[in-house]
């Protein structure tokens, strides 16, 4: 349970207030930098760090530990926030910045172990992973073709969009003091829905062409041409515009989760798993006060409360089971759970009286 | 058909939408003066925190009363001829229905000491409160808050987190013992002094103390009938810039005084099990309505889950329906502060409004055991053998199961064996468990 009141809407930063826009314009420029010049080219090698993707694992790494630890000082007196947090924070620390690094160190290719397609769609490219070791190539393929979704149906795509993953990891350590910002409408809702398994699709047929290259496009140099270009243009676009440029730089004004909302391929699959899958936000029945607080603090822009009101479990494609809902919720209403089914006396509450 | 609500609240709402799902064509009036969309009062609180705006605690998109052809008057009411089937309202308008349901829920008491009436006085159960406490709480000034209830420990709560000195002025004994005994209360007391809070117990608003221009300077507090210590000289003034008076709410009935309509005596309109009122095509629900409890007596039910069922209930009755209203067995939530609070069944009253002492009947034993160094306490309520309520303090519980075991009559055993799975905090919490020899008494 929260401890405490938050008093986000009193700073001018949390409300989208002039100096939200300007952190917004920052943090586009920063990624506009990062992904598209060598203007920390510089800047890396004089701080010794080799390149400019260095130095950006350096500032993630360091935004995400110190986001963290601003975190568990706010809500870490729930175990769940802080198992969590440590957690993601650590995954970063150790397989996504540290080993990639030792990796190069040892002249080894370098390779992200909490990552794995669809949103890492080169894992998937064999001119990529084949340079990989056999075992390397067996952890990707078995990661994300067979565990993704078997460990998504039985615990919820939460256990990597809020234990493992490092977009969803900077969204709930650094990004935290945004999280209300998402847009809740159910036009944001529709849009959403049409958004991310369009790129999913796109990912999808990405991958298909560039495998497809791979095997035939010596004999058909056009069409070799081709996969280059989309291979390309989705690195451009999806990996760097959607995911890096918008979805960090908007942080300040559309909340943390825009990438994993409206873009991220592989939140689009786990979403899918997830639907028929055990998790839910189990709701207390008859006992909502409809305050909003978890709506307001749902990053996903998921009405919760709606849901409370009406008694019914949430069991939605987009919840990342960070548990906000559940922890800022006076009244105990929610709890996140992997069950197969309800307990079984969850019908509305029968009207009867304790007899004296 | 025109059905008239007057009210926009959750019993008001409750009734609206009831009436819509059920009859499409019916012209449907929300009759309200306080905002033009459906609120959630009970998230005043985080309003002023800044923890949500106000649009935050609307539970309905803001297209809800077109889609749906609410219409809606933004005027108070000020009489009512139920013979002319007709509302006047201050603006000396009229509004004529064919049936009227009374939502129009509380007030705040007004504060009764000498000297009260003034600059600096507050309540906090509307918007506008909301609105004149926001403007005048600064930070640095000195608070005195008056009512140990639920909206007393919010205003304390949030005039702390806004950086005010708070004394918190409680009347009887003990905090809240319409719901909780002294040993839960003084864990509240301890939680609410550890976060800096001033609690004073047993201790009455003898008058307000005002300065020459009329400005709030302070109050003098007294005795309360039966307080375990008399109040020490220096203890009985407080000074105070601002003053919030949080002694309980009436039913906002005053303009129903010449309408004919039969009310209580403390102002709530007398209903039906129908909900309907002393006039023909009229209904009331919610904090207004006065109901029959289950032991009996009659009282209006101000409670949020009460209103809600009520509204629901006048809509169904207002359609001719033959629906009754009837008190289930009673639950309810709350926090105090970091203290979430759970009942459920039967828990009786320990004291009276005299601070004297009731007695709960034969055969009513409690099993109670508090996790040392932590505010977290339960409480079993038996009668014999049988399980008939439950008192949770700082954890979640799963107000269905505890339910579910009064209804099956079960046995203290059999309750505390499977306590735990009614459980309800957040994932990884530690299990609940039964302290070693715990004491029962």
């Amino acid at each position: 349970m929260q401890a405490g009141l938050m008093d986000t809407y009193r700073r001018p930063l949390q409300k989208r207030g002039a100096v939200a826009w300007v952190l917004c314009a920052a943090l586009v420029t920063f990624y506009l930098l990062v992904y598209y010049t060598d203007a920390f080219e510089g800047p890396a090698r004089r701080l010794g760090l080799g390149d400019k993707w260095t130095l950006y694992g350096v500032l993630y790494t360091l935004a995400m530990v110190a986001g963290g630890i601003y975190f568990l000082r706010r809500h870490g007196n729930s175990r769940y926030q802080r198992v969590r947090t440590i957690t993601v924070v650590a995954v970063q620390v150790v397989l996504a910045f540290a080993l990639p690094i030792v990796m190069k160190v040892l002249g080894r290719q370098e390779y992200y172990f909490s990552y794995f397609w669809p949103l890492k769609i080169e894992y998937f490219y064999p001119s990529v992973i084949l340079q990989q070791p056999f075992l390397i190539v067996i952890y990707s393929f078995l990661g994300s073709l067979v565990a993704f979704p078997l460990v998504g149906y039985f615990l919820g795509k939460r256990f990597y969009c809020s234990w493992i993953c490092g977009c969803g990891g900077l969204a709930n350590t650094a990004g935290d003091p945004f999280r209300h910002l998402s847009d809740k409408s159910p036009e944001a809702w529709r849009f959403e829905k049409a958004s991310i398994y369009t790129v999913l699709g796109i990912a999808v047929v990405t991958t298909v062409i560039v495998g497809l290259n791979w095997a035939v496009g010596r004999q058909h140099p056009s069409f070799s041409s081709f996969a280059f270009g989309v291979q390309r243009w989705y690195g451009l676009v999806v990996g760097g515009f959607f995911s890096g440029v918008l979805g960090v730089g908007l942080y300040p004004l559309m909340g943390t989760r825009v990438w994993c909302r409206f873009a991220c391929p592989m939140a689009a699959v786990l979403g899918l798993v997830q639907k028929f899958g055990r998790f839910r936000i189990t709701v207390k029945k008859d006992m909502c006060i409809a305050c909003g607080n978890c709506s307001t603090y749902c990053e996903m822009g998921i009405d919760v409360r709606a849901y409370a009101m009406a008694n019914e479990d949430v069991k939605r494609a987009a919840c990342v089971g960070c548990g906000m809902c559940a922890h800022v919720c006076p009244r105990g209403v929610l709890r996140l759970e992997n069950r197969p089914l309800r307990w079984k006396a969850g019908q509305p509450i029968r009207v009867y009286a304790v007899d004296l | 058909m025109h059905y008239v609500i007057v009210g926009n609240g959750v019993g008001g709402m409750e009734a609206a939408l009831a009436l819509r799902r059920q009859d499409g064509e019916a012209r449907i009036t929300l009759v309200s003066d306080e905002h033009d969309h459906f609120y959630s009062r009970t998230a005043l609180m985080y309003v002023f925190a800044g923890q949500m705006r106000v649009r935050d605690t609307e539970p309905y998109d803001r297209g809800l009363y077109e889609r749906l052809r609410f219409e809606r008057v933004r005027e108070r009411m000020a009489g009512l001829d139920p013979q002319g089937k007709s509302l006047r309202s201050e603006g000396a308008g009229t509004l004529g229905y064919d049936r009227l349901l009374l939502a129009v829920g509380s007030r705040a008491r007004p504060a009764p000491w000498p000297g009260a009436a003034g600059s600096g006085l507050h309540y906090f159960v509307t918007l506008r409160d909301l609105e004149g406490l926001d403007r005048e709480a600064r930070p640095g000034l000195r608070a005195a808050v008056v009512g140990g209830g639920l909206i007393g420990v919010e205003v304390a709560e949030i005039l702390l987190a806004r950086g005010l000195k708070v004394t918190f002025v409680v009347r009887e004994n003990w905090y809240f013992p319409l719901a909780l005994d002294e040993r839960e209360a003084r864990m509240v007391a301890e939680h609410l002094r550890a976060h800096g809070v001033d609690v004073r117990l047993g201790v009455n608003v003898e008058e307000v103390r005002r300065g020459p221009e009329g400005a709030l300077t302070g109050v003098r507090l007294g005795d309360a009938p039966r307080a375990p210590a008399p109040l020490a000289p220096d203890a009985a003034e407080v000074p105070c810039d601002l003053l919030v008076c949080a002694i309980g709410v009436v039913p906002n009935t005053g303009f129903l005084a010449t309408s004919g309509l039969r009310l209580s005596k403390g102002g709530a309109i007398e209903v039906d099990e129908a909900l309907r009122a002393s006039a023909a095509d009229v209904w009331a629900a919610g904090d207004c309505a006065n109901v029959t409890w289950a032991d009996g007596t009659r009282r209006p039910e101000q409670l949020w889950y009460t209103a809600r069922d009520q509204g629901r209930v006048a809509a169904a009755s207002m359609l001719g329906d033959g629906a009754t209203y009837r008190r289930g067995t009673w639950y309810n939530s709350a926090k105090f502060f970091d203290l979430e609070y759970t009942t459920a069944g039967w828990v009786p009253v320990r004291l009276d409004w005299d601070n004297a002492p009731l007695d709960p009947g034969p055969d009513v034993n409690d099993w109670f055991q508090r996790s040392p160094g932590r505010f977290d306490s339960q409480r079993i309520v038996c009668k014999g053998e049988r399980v008939v309520g439950f008192n949770m303090l700082g954890g979640r519980w799963n107000h269905e199961r505890l339910l579910d075991w009064i209804d099956s009559r079960r046995t203290l055993r059999f309750v505390l064996d499977h306590l735990a799975e009614a459980q309800f905090d957040e994932e990884l919490s530690p299990r609940w468990r039964r302290q070693p020899a715990a004491p029962s008494t």
